[in-house]
């Protein structure tokens, strides 16, 4: 076998070849004091590297780091969540119950016939509620994650000079076309 | 075990629990400094950046998500913030896009005949000191794969998900950076 490539050599260092490989090198080592050598050298040198002095954590690291963390941030907030679809379905009855002009206990007995039938009812309409509030949610989250994403990413390429151009471009072409958009609409006072 | 714990304590901070984030930051400390210190070379900065990898991690633990090591995750975001750091002093953009497998790496070829050994040249203590000298020399990249793979000793399977790199480029660039390590070592024997 001829001399074996220096990544070969590292290769075999790490443990990660198959046992022919490995075989086909330490028979080539045998035979080989350059190659034998140059093994020698590397492994010193990454037990070196792997012995080096760790760097010094102050003692009170871990509360000075507890001390700058964010009141209750990752907390989870699922009854956020829940309240808001609980608002969203009461509201959603009371518009019911208005636009019907029934009162509740008509409403109740419209619904179902007994009063029971109508919990059934309203808690179905919840749990729908619910989810549909959740989805919505998480849809609105993920885009604007998104949105933040990409415009934290633009901004990178971008020089700050530029961005306040850009900025000032964009805001000029809205603020010509919200005027624009109200010459257009507005009826009454023009002559 | 080890993993299963970190995914415990992310549980447990993630109810509210603040103790098991300060075991986190207790178990992670250690490696992130030793990695943050050698990748932007003063302790001061580097203790800031430590501390900002935690403070990051905690702020976006919901973003977390269990199938990917959490060891790795917080290295994802460590090495994030080197690279900011690099754009920020504006030395990066060739070290950090440089084309880096090149043909005359050197790895392509055999040992050559006259190669001087260093391990003979130093006692350990030197060797290890110029080699902290050595790292600093090293491209960006290639400087925090090297460090991963000897101080950190992370597996190449791990870096390859940090860095987002298949596997075979992430073995060959820590080859690279050892080779450019000797021979840096060589020239100073």
């Amino acid at each position: 076998m001829s001399c074996p490539r220096i990544s070969d050599l590292y290769e075999y260092l790490d443990g990660g070849m198959s046992p022919q490989k490995v075989n086909n090198i330490e028979g080539h080592l045998r035979v080989c004091p350059r190659c034998r050598r140059a093994v020698e050298e590397r492994r010193l040198i990454a037990a070196a590297a792997s012995s080096l002095a760790p760097f010094d954590v102050p003692e009170d690291f871990p509360e000075r780091v507890m001390s700058r963390l964010p009141g209750s941030q990752p907390r989870s907030r699922g009854w956020l969540a829940a309240l808001a679809a609980g608002t969203s379905v009461l509201t959603l009855i009371l518009v019911v119950m208005i636009a019907s002009g029934k009162s509740g206990l008509e409403f109740m007995k419209g619904a179902g016939g007994t009063f029971w039938e109508s919990i059934k009812t309203i808690a179905l309409i919840t749990a729908k509620a619910a989810s549909f509030v959740s989805l919505v949610g998480r849809t609105l989250r993920t885009l604007l994650e998104a949105g933040v994403k990409g415009l934290s990413l633009l901004t990178s390429f971008v020089p700050p000079g530029a961005q306040v151009f850009i900025l000032v471009v964009v805001l000029g072409v809205l603020a010509t076309f919200f005027y624009g958009m109200r010459k257009k609409l507005s009826t009454g006072d023009q002559r | 075990m080890n993993e299963e714990r970190d995914q415990n304590l992310v549980k447990r901070t993630l109810r509210g629990d603040k103790t098991a984030f300060e075991m986190i930051v207790r178990k992670y400390q250690h490696p992130l400094l030793n990695y943050l210190g050698r990748m932007v070379g003063q302790r001061e900065t580097a203790l800031d950046f430590t501390q900002e990898v935690f403070i990051k991690a905690y702020a976006s633990l919901r973003s977390y998500k269990p199938r990917y090591k959490f060891s790795t995750w917080l290295f994802k975001i460590a090495s994030n913030l080197v690279i900011d750091h690099w754009r920020k002093k504006k030395i990066t953009a060739l070290s950090l896009s440089e084309p880096l497998d090149r043909e005359d790496d050197g790895l392509t070829l055999e040992v050559p005949d006259d190669e001087p050994s260093i391990s003979h040249a130093f006692e350990l203590g030197e060797m290890r000191r110029r080699i902290e000298t050595a790292m600093e020399k090293l491209p960006v990249p290639l400087r925090e794969l090297f460090i991963w793979r000897h101080v950190n000793e992370l597996s190449y399977e791990e870096m390859a998900e940090i860095k987002n790199l298949p596997l075979g480029t992430v073995k060959n660039r820590v080859f690279q950076a050892k080779e450019m390590i000797r021979r840096l070592l060589e020239n100073t024997a």
